[in-house]
């Protein structure tokens, strides 16, 4: 009897090595410890239970339970020494019982083993007290994102409006859900009616929601698969998931744009073109869009040359650096609008006032903004001298000498008051 | 060329300077000072003296370095003794002065007889200048209107005897009583007066340094004012339109032209006629025959013509007297004012109820 036993022993033990071996050899070993009799291990969202241990006969009844069902998917009866394998998310988990032990509480010892554990949640991965009714599972969100457009067809220059729902059809709620919409090719935005929602949580219980509408502008003829809107996501857990994809709908345009554009017919005229030293001139400067399009960012800027000096009169001609300058933000079709300025003559010579004006315009066709520039100059301005010049060009003794006789008077005054004075 | 020394002492004294300067000026603005210069044919030298600054100050036309001023309060107040006083306290200040000037030829004082500066100061000065230098020096003395008051006419009285003892060569005379006939108002009419004076000398200065057809010099105005009292007066007429030269010698020597009352033919010892304008004018019959007329009456008198292109007649004539009557009339009105002066200092000092008022308390003390 004696001898039975060790036999048994020695056996169990060769055993034991030779399925560990094997274990190592054919996955890797997630648990080799004992489980008391009610909890469970969990695999992701698989739960083994150790359901009931029977010591008296070295076996154990494992339940396997897959989600939150309460109906397990396995119910099996296992001996000390055997095993039993499944299949779960495309791999094998093989379940040995190693031993059993009695005591208040019974609990076997197992070795459970996978053959690729890269698909495993370690977040779940464990031994859950009180068996699958409490284990944490994870979920996984579906996120079905539909971009639609009110009409397919159309032609340039015409405006479709673009629709994106999302409906979470997975079977967990999608949290930091962040929508990303790229601008689309050939196509102006033209209003934005529902804006980017930025992160927010879409739960399964959420009826379709409406992520973005907008109205688009068509610019060029073609057919063009609108471009996909897409959403990056986590579940309750925070795992990351691939990231969802709205459809790609196809709208076909047709026929050719109205290309429209500013532009500003900019005039300088002076009240005179020759003027005396140290005279100021009147000048005014019109300006008139007489494009079909208004004009932005309306910037002129007055080159003044030495030898004339800018006075100022309008208040909207303001000083930049230097630089007269006349800055609109905005001036519409047909607008007119003058300034009036003063230029003063400061030395004699011929000059030419200039001005380089710019402005931006949107040509109905591109969505970026146009930029149009030119230049003006006047006619020659004559700066001739003043009325009292001549008395700054003669020699220093003709200022000198009147100055001496009219020194000499006062002193041989003074002098003879003095003699008079008593 | 004379070096002729004019002084003005006391306020009369100092305005007939002030009208000689301005005169120099050729009677041009007021801004002549400015921009002309005094002319004079001689070199004169003007020294105005007196103890009132605010009579210095009146001066427009003499040099500041011409006006002495003898500090003593505002003036001596018409009192001569007091006056005297003063010169004598300031002599050497007054003789510094005009020995600065240089050497002279002749000298003339002119003052007022009846003021207090002028009348006191002017007898000591001819003594001291007959002390120190041998140039003759005339006295050209203003006598004051009648009606001024005692204290004036006793001046008159006792400077005309002063200086007339101090060693003088001459006075000329020219009396404001008498040259009142020219009206107006008093301001007016002592300018007038002084301006009169004052082209008079101008005249007489010119013609003594001139070079004449017929020559007066220095020497002959000598012989002229030392005939006679001692007492002398200038007549003078300047035309301003064309006139026989006999009318205008008459006119000289008549009372609107003389600046004394004198009958010329009756009063005068000698005379000199000293006659300026255009040769046209200068007929020697005419000149010749009147001066024959004066000279029959007083004896002798000097001629001088001076030919200026151009210019009306100008007579001036220096008239020294044998008697003066009005010289007479005005002491005798003065003899009247001294003593009725005499009489009052008099009475006070006799009187005394002044004194008489106060006497009623003493030693008595005020009690309170």
């Amino acid at each position: 009897m004696l001898h039975f036993r060790k036999t048994l022993t020695i056996a169990s033990l060769l055993m034991f090595f030779i399925l560990v071996s094997a274990g190592g050899a054919s996955g890797k070993v997630l648990y080799n410890d004992t489980i008391d009799e009610g909890d469970g291990y969990q695999i992701n969202d698989y739960v083994i239970d150790v359901a009931e241990v029977v010591p008296q006969h070295e076996t154990v009844f494992i339940n396997i339970y897959e989600g939150d069902s309460d109906d397990p998917r396995y119910e099996k009866l296992i001996s000390v020494g055997s095993s039993f394998e499944f299949g779960l998310e495309g791999e094998n988990v093989d379940i040995t019982v190693i031993s059993v032990y009695s005591s208040e509480i019974p609990r076997a010892k197992l070795a459970i083993t996978i053959t690729d554990d890269d698909i495993i949640n370690s977040r779940t991965l464990g031994v859950v007290e009180g068996g699958h009714s409490e284990a944490e599972l994870s979920t996984t969100p579906v996120l079905a994102i539909n971009k639609v457009v009110d009409k397919s067809n159309m032609n340039v220059g015409d405006v479709v409006r673009v629709t994106v729902t999302v409906e979470n059809t997975g079977d967990g709620d999608a949290f930091d859900v962040i929508f990303s919409d790229p601008p689309q090719e050939k196509f102006i935005l033209v209003d934005d009616i529902l804006g980017s929602p930025g992160k927010v949580d879409i739960s399964i219980d959420d009826p379709v929601k409406k992520i973005y509408v907008y109205d688009m502008k068509a610019t060029e003829a073609g057919t063009f698969s609108l471009n996909p809107t897409t959403a990056i996501f986590t579940n309750s857990i925070g795992e990351s998931f691939p990231m969802a994809s709205s459809n790609q709908p196809t709208v076909i345009v047709e026929g050719s744009a109205d290309q429209v554009s500013a532009s500003l017919e900019v005039e300088m005229e002076l009240d005179s073109y020759t003027v005396d030293r140290n005279e100021d001139l009147h000048g005014t400067i019109s300006i008139r869009n007489v494009g079909d399009a208004p004009a932005s960012a309306v910037n002129i800027n007055m080159i003044i040359p030495e030898g004339l000096e800018y006075k100022g009169d309008d208040p909207s001609i303001e000083i930049i650096s230097g630089v007269p300058t006349v800055y609109l933000d905005s001036f519409g079709i047909q607008q007119e609008k003058e300034f009036s300025f003063k230029v003063k003559a400061k030395e004699v010579g011929t000059y030419t006032l200039s001005l380089e004006n710019s402005y931006l315009y949107n040509d109905g066709i591109n969505s970026r903004m146009q930029s149009a520039s030119s230049d003006l100059m006047t006619n020659r301005i004559y700066v001739t001298k003043g009325k009292y010049d001549y008395l700054f060009e003669q020699p220093v003794y003709v200022y000198l000498v009147p100055l001496l006789i009219i020194g000499a008077i006062a002193g041989w005054i003074y002098h003879r008051h003095k003699q008079y004075k008593f | 060329m004379l070096n002729v020394l004019i002084i003005g002492n006391g306020q009369c004294g100092n305005r007939i300077l002030d009208a000689i300067n301005r005169e120099a000026f050729g009677k041009k603005s007021r801004f002549a000072k400015f921009y002309s210069q005094q002319k004079y044919k001689s070199n004169v030298q003007t020294i105005a003296i007196n103890t009132a600054i605010n009579d210095l100050r009146e001066m427009k036309f003499t040099k500041a370095r011409d006006r002495i001023h003898i500090p003593h309060l505002h003036g001596v107040g018409a009192n001569r003794n007091v006056g005297k006083h003063v010169f004598e306290d300031n002599k050497a200040h007054i003789m510094k002065h005009v020995e600065e000037r240089g050497n002279f030829d002749v000298a003339f004082i002119l003052t007022s007889a009846s003021g207090g500066t002028g009348s006191s100061f002017t007898p000591l000065l001819i003594k001291e200048f007959k002390q120190r230098f041998d140039f003759p020096v005339y006295a050209l003395v203003v006598l004051p209107f009648r009606e001024e008051g005692t204290l004036y006419l006793q001046n008159a009285a006792f400077c005309l005897r002063d200086i007339r003892e101090s060693g003088v060569d001459g006075i000329i005379l020219a009396d404001n009583q008498f040259l009142k006939q020219m009206g107006g108002n008093v301001e007016s009419a002592y300018n007038g007066i002084n301006d009169k004076i004052a082209r008079r000398l101008l005249f007489l200065l010119d013609a003594l340094d001139s070079e004449m057809m017929m020559v007066t010099d220095l020497g002959d105005f000598k012989t002229v004012m030392n005939g006679g009292a001692g007492l002398a007066t200038i007549g003078f007429y300047e035309a301003d339109s064309e006139i026989p030269i006999k009318s205008a010698i008459r006119k000289a020597l008549s009372p609107t032209g003389l600046l004394f009352s004198t009958d010329v033919y009756e009063e005068a010892s000698r005379s000199m006629v000293i006659i300026k304008g255009d040769r046209k004018y200068l007929g020697i019959d005419d000149i010749s025959s009147e001066v024959e007329k004066l000279s029959g009456s007083v004896g002798h008198v000097f001629k001088g013509i001076i030919v200026r292109n151009d210019e009306l007649p100008q007579v001036l004539t220096v008239l020294t007297l044998e008697s003066a009557s009005e010289l007479e009339n005005l002491y005798s009105i003065a003899v009247d004012a001294i003593n009725y002066e005499k009489q009052k200092k008099e009475r006070v000092i006799n009187e005394k109820e002044v004194d008489r008022a106060f006497s009623q308390i003493d030693g008595m003390d005020p009690s309170y």
